[in-house]
């Protein structure tokens, strides 16, 4: 462990720690560009000088490319580091734009802090800036080449760490160039990280640019809802719109980075078609009056035709928090039926995959980038889990050996930054008793067979759920033997659903009565339903989704719920013929306009109350209580110990 | 004595295969493929104390002897011959003569260090070097001294070829290691240095064209002989200077280490031309500091000269009259450096167009008094780039403001060149 001084500091760190990591693990952040830690040492922006007073180096040293070693003392503030560094600010700004002001970036700019903190305050360069011709990159990214200060990040995450091929640098000395080597939109499923590894304002978030700036945002802990992976993610909203939402770090689960998915893909937060208006039989009602509407049908529903013609149909869109209060509304109901999957196949394999994993064979992340042998069972893995296939790339990087099993051939669009072999099944992966091999398969609509065969392989596994809280639907579909929709349609078991952030297709519906629905988003439960309640989304909501890992993560209310300003509706402003549409209501109201959502859990606990039920304080209940106390910036923790415990 | 370089060497024209072995050329190797073990051959250039020819002077022995002998997997030698620094042509002139000699020496070389497989990194502009290259390996392939089983022994080694598309950073050897895989030629950082993990991540031995053209003299006449061959005791061996500037003669000759500045300039090169008065010179190609008038009598050879002030280099001598501005002459050598950064560091990629932009101020009359101040920071700060090549840069920039700050001055003060009317 080598012991050093930095700043009169005494520090002891690992071996191959930089002195800029040593730095910064006693709280001294030494500027730099290049600097990142998830890409390789580059050495390139000579920012992070500092100078080595005595030891085995001397003099001005580029910190995030020395290893420290016993004996170092480093000083960061000595008077030609504090040069070395100026000169690098001034060198950059040579030809970097004043343009602070129209840029996106403005605000979360490296570029800006370091500058400020150099020192470098005062034009000496007399000549001309540069200038380049602008890419398009596609929607999502806007380019902006004057501002680059060649740090070489982006080169270095889009093709060493992502394995793109149709983006990185051309031209040299004064004229490097950061760009798609032909036209076109760029290619990799994780271009979207352009924008957060850009240390200035090269590629800004073109879905969200000019709305608002970094300190506007209102920001927390999030969980990715797209896939089952469960990415950490921020959503930077503002006036009660998502506006962007970048990666956030989580060694875990996703590292530094999220894919294109979960940070374009977020129009249907905003949008204002979504149903947020509590309804009874067609018309606006309150919130009050829709609960009670509704506790009062099903009540009468069950008094009629008996609880278990009811069935309470939830899904993996649900928190865990509404998974629970799921299974005491169908108690409060009398003993309803309970629904996690519409499906049959769904709710087989997600439940299968949820009981088959375990602590000791659910694979990590690390497992995964450290195997010798990965084996990609009938998966598109860039279509089903894209984040996985960059630690997927790690281990073949490393030396793995990659299979794709008895899977379809992959399309061109989805190809994978790494090389894989096809083979007709898993005897022909050379799975080698004491090494380290991973299997990754879709769990959902897997045979349970399968799936249990592909369990005793040995390996590590990876059973990617249907749906963001896959995991949790299965376990708990497990725990209170609820059944797939489908079967108990096709059983004529049940006559009437009620539907909480469920998507059931129109053919189920058809033969039943739909007594009540609560969602966020418009489909045939919630046009069919006579009483509807609004929910929230997971930015608007505070949550627990446990990935497909068994790794349950909290999410937390990045905003209130309720209409983006942008483009609020002019009869929210009191006089339904001034053109205001793009300027906050002068009009003061109380409630927030189409605000009246709530957490699914919120809404079900109201309804027990109603229906006679034990009053809900806390949805976490019972062996669920452990998780309260999850910290929404930690890394999470794997269930099995919680669901054995019990 | 007969210096080993060029004396093969036919006016106007390539020597041929034939009148090259004729006059003893694969000798060498013959000796060494019937009695010398590849440690004999090792050990007779680490006592040659032959010095890398290319610029920076290092052992060429002790950089062989850094390749450590016990890692599997092959290892590599490539010949460095991306001669594109201004004043340097020495290379070009000895490949267009007679490409033989470095055929021998690098498979000398390949023996020497157990390489199977060797590559001669050429420049684009070196078309007829690199045809004399192409047909001599084929000649000494077809005579059974290259290719398989060399001289009818279990020794087999490849000699490949590679033109490239010329980029002066190219000279940099892991640069060039890079360019020769196929990717941008970005420095890579050291350590590991190419000896331990070079071309494809196997050892490598990057040699300069003059260096490795060194070695069948070396082998064939024995390390007394070529150490012998210096004018100054702590020298060794020959060296091609090749000449350009005010001289009468502008060329390529190859002299004794150890010869002094003016037997350079007055013998081999006739003198200055036009009767000019000598002002200074750049000695070893456009990365050294300026010698002057003093250092007439200053035997060339890389202790002397590096105590002088300056480095030998390559030995691309460049010679300034009394009527040249080294101001000018200093811009020229910043623009060409400016332009060939790779555009991986910063203050080599901004730095140099800075110093660019304040010279042709300076040069054009609009100079400012603080400007020597920004210079002199960047002759400072510049030296704490990624690579070699900006340090490099600074040399000449260095050896202005040292040597000739009033000329700069002048510049200023006047609002213009003081050498243009």
């Amino acid at each position: 462990m080598p012991k050093l001084i930095i700043d009169d500091i005494p520090v002891e760190v690992a071996p191959g720690t930089s002195v800029l990591e040593a730095a910064r693990s006693v709280g001294i952040t030494i500027p730099h560009f290049c600097y990142h830690p998830a890409l390789a040492i580059a050495a390139a922006c000579r920012l992070c000088a500092v100078k080595l007073l005595d030891g085995p180096v001397k003099g001005i040293q580029m910190s995030c490319a020395l290893p420290a070693q016993d004996g170092m003392v480093v000083s960061t503030t000595d008077p030609e580091a504090l040069k070395m560094r100026s000169l690098v600010i001034e060198w950059l700004m040579l030809n970097h734009p004043h343009d602070c002001p129209v840029c996106d970036e403005g605000g979360e700019c490296l570029l800006q802090d370091f500058t400020i903190a150099g020192g470098h305050s005062h034009r000496r360069y007399q000549g001309k800036k540069r200038t380049f011709q602008n890419q398009y990159l596609g929607e999502g990214i806007q380019h902006e080449m004057n501002r680059c200060i060649e740090c070489y990040r982006c080169a270095r995450f889009y093709q060493d760490y992502a394995g793109g091929t149709d983006f990185g640098v051309m031209g040299s000395a004064g004229r490097v160039y950061f760009g798609r080597f032909q036209e076109g939109p760029l290619e990799s499923p994780f271009s979207g990280n352009l924008v957060d590894i850009c240390p200035t304002g090269v590629f800004t978030d073109k879905t969200g640019r000019f709305r608002a700036r970094y300190w506007d945002y209102q920001f927390a802990p999030s969980i990715c809802q797209h896939c089952s992976v469960g990415c950490n993610t921020s959503p930077q909203n503002f006036q009660r719109e998502t506006i962007k939402i970048v990666g956030r770090r989580n060694d875990q689960v996703n590292g530094w980075f999220i894919c294109d998915r979960a940070r374009f893909d977020k129009g249907y937060l905003n949008d204002p078609q979504r149903p947020r208006e509590p309804r009874l039989d067609g018309a606006t009602c309150g919130d009050d009056v829709a609960v009670d509407a509704a506790a009062k049908s099903i009540a009468e529903f069950v008094r009629k035709n008996g609880a278990d013609s009811l069935a309470l149909v939830g899904s993996p869109r649900l928190s865990l928090e509404g998974m629970v209060l799921l299974a005491q509304l169908a108690r409060a109901a009398g003993g309803a039926r309970l629904c996690y999957f519409g499906d049959p196949a769904q709710q087989q394999g997600s439940v299968a995959a949820a009981r088959l994993l375990r602590e000791e064979n659910s694979a990590y992340v690390r497992d995964i980038e450290q195997a010798q042998w990965i084996a990609l069972h009938a998966l598109d893995l860039i279509e089903e889990a894209p984040m996985l296939a960059l630690s997927v790339r790690k281990a073949f990087l490393a030396g793995a050996q990659i299979f794709l099993v008895d899977g379809d051939p992959i399309p061109a669009r989805n190809t994978p930054p790494f090389k894989y072999t096809a083979v007709e099944s898993l005897d022909q992966v050379p799975f080698e008793k004491g090494g380290k091999g991973v299997i990754i398969c879709g769990a959902g609509k897997k045979d349970p067979d399968l799936l249990a065969q592909i369990a005793s392989c040995g390996a590590k596994l990876v059973m990617l759920q249907p749906g963001a809280n896959g995991f949790a639907a299965g376990l708990l579909a497990q725990e209170h033997a609820a059944s797939p929709l489908a079967d108990l349609v096709a059983a004529r078991q049940v006559r009437g659903v009620v539907c909480f952030e469920a998507d059931v297709p129109e053919g189920l519906l058809s033969g039943l009565e739909v007594l009540a629905s609560a969602d966020w988003r418009r489909g045939p439960v919630e046009a069919k339903s006579p009483i509807f309640i609004p929910t929230t989304t997971w930015v608007e909501s505070d949550g627990t989704a446990i990935n497909y890992e068994g790794r349950a993560q909290r999410f937390q209310r990045s905003r209130l719920a309720g209409l983006p300003l942008k483009g609020l509706d002019p009869k929210y402003y009191g006089n339904a013929t001034e053109a205001v549409t793009l300027h906050p209501p002068r009009v003061h109201r109380e409630e927030v306009p189409g605000g009246a959502e709530r957490d699914a859990w919120q809404v079900m606990a109201q309804l027990i109350a109603r229906l006679g039920g034990e009053p809900v304080v806390e949805p976490l209940e019972g062996k669920w209580s452990a998780l309260r106390s999850l910290d929404p910036e930690g890394e999470g923790i794997r269930i099995f110990e919680i669901v054995a415990g019990e | 004595m007969e210096l080993p370089l060029f004396r093969h060497n036919r006016p106007n024209r390539v020597v041929t295969f034939d009148e090259y072995r004729e006059e003893g050329g694969f000798e060498a190797l013959k000796k060494a493929f019937s009695g010398m073990s590849p440690n004999d051959v090792q050990q007779a250039v680490m006592d040659s104390g032959l010095r890398g020819r290319g610029g920076a002077g290092f052992s060429t022995g002790r950089k062989w002897s850094f390749v450590p002998r016990d890692l599997p997997g092959p290892r590599w030698l490539i010949c460095n011959c991306d001669e594109m620094e201004p004043g340097t042509y020495k290379d070009r002139v000895l490949l267009e003569h007679n490409p033989y000699s470095l055929i021998e020496g690098m498979t000398l070389a390949c023996y020497a260090l157990g390489v199977r497989h060797a590559f001669i990194f050429i420049r684009k502009g070196y078309e007829k070097a690199a045809a004399n290259l192409a047909r001599g390996i084929e000649e000494a392939k077809k005579a059974g001294l290259l290719g398989e089983h060399i001289l009818g022994s279990e020794h087999s080694i490849d000699l490949d070829l590679h033109l490239s598309a010329g980029r002066y950073i190219c000279g940099e050897e892991t640069a060039l290691i890079n360019a020769l895989e196929g990717k941008r030629p970005n420095p890579r950082s050291k350590p590991p240095f190419p000896a331990v993990k070079g071309l494809w991540q196997g050892p490598t031995v990057v040699n300069n064209v003059e260096t490795l053209a060194n070695v069948p003299a070396i082998v064939a006449n024995g390390a007394p002989w070529f150490k012998g061959l210096a004018l100054n005791p702590e020298g060794a061996g020959s060296k091609l200077f090749c000449v350009s500037g005010s001289v009468k003669n502008r060329a390529c000759v190859e002299l004794p280490i150890g010869t002094t500045l003016g037997d350079i300039i007055d013998g081999a090169c006739g003198g200055m031309r036009d009767g000019r008065k000598f002002k200074a010179c750049i000695p070893g190609g456009a990365s050294t500091q300026f010698l002057k008038p003093e250092h007439w009598t200053l035997p060339m050879d890389y202790e002397t000269v590096a105590k002088a002030g300056s480095r030998l280099g390559s030995g691309g001598v460049i010679v300034f009259d009394e009527g040249h501005c080294l101001v000018e002459a200093t811009l020229n050598l910043i623009t060409f450096f400016a332009r060939e950064s790779c555009g991986w560091c910063t203050p080599c990629r901004e730095g140099l167009p800075y110093v660019k932009e304040i010279l042709t101020r300076i040069e054009n009359g609009r100079g400012e008094e603080d400007d020597i101040t920004i210079l002199r920071e960047h002759v400072k700060y510049l030296n704490y780039t990624f690579c070699a090549l900006a340090p490099g840069a600074m040399a000449p920039l260095d050896g202005l403001l040292r040597d000739f700050e009033d000329e700069v001055r002048e510049h200023i003060t006047k609002k213009k060149c003081p050498f243009k009317g």
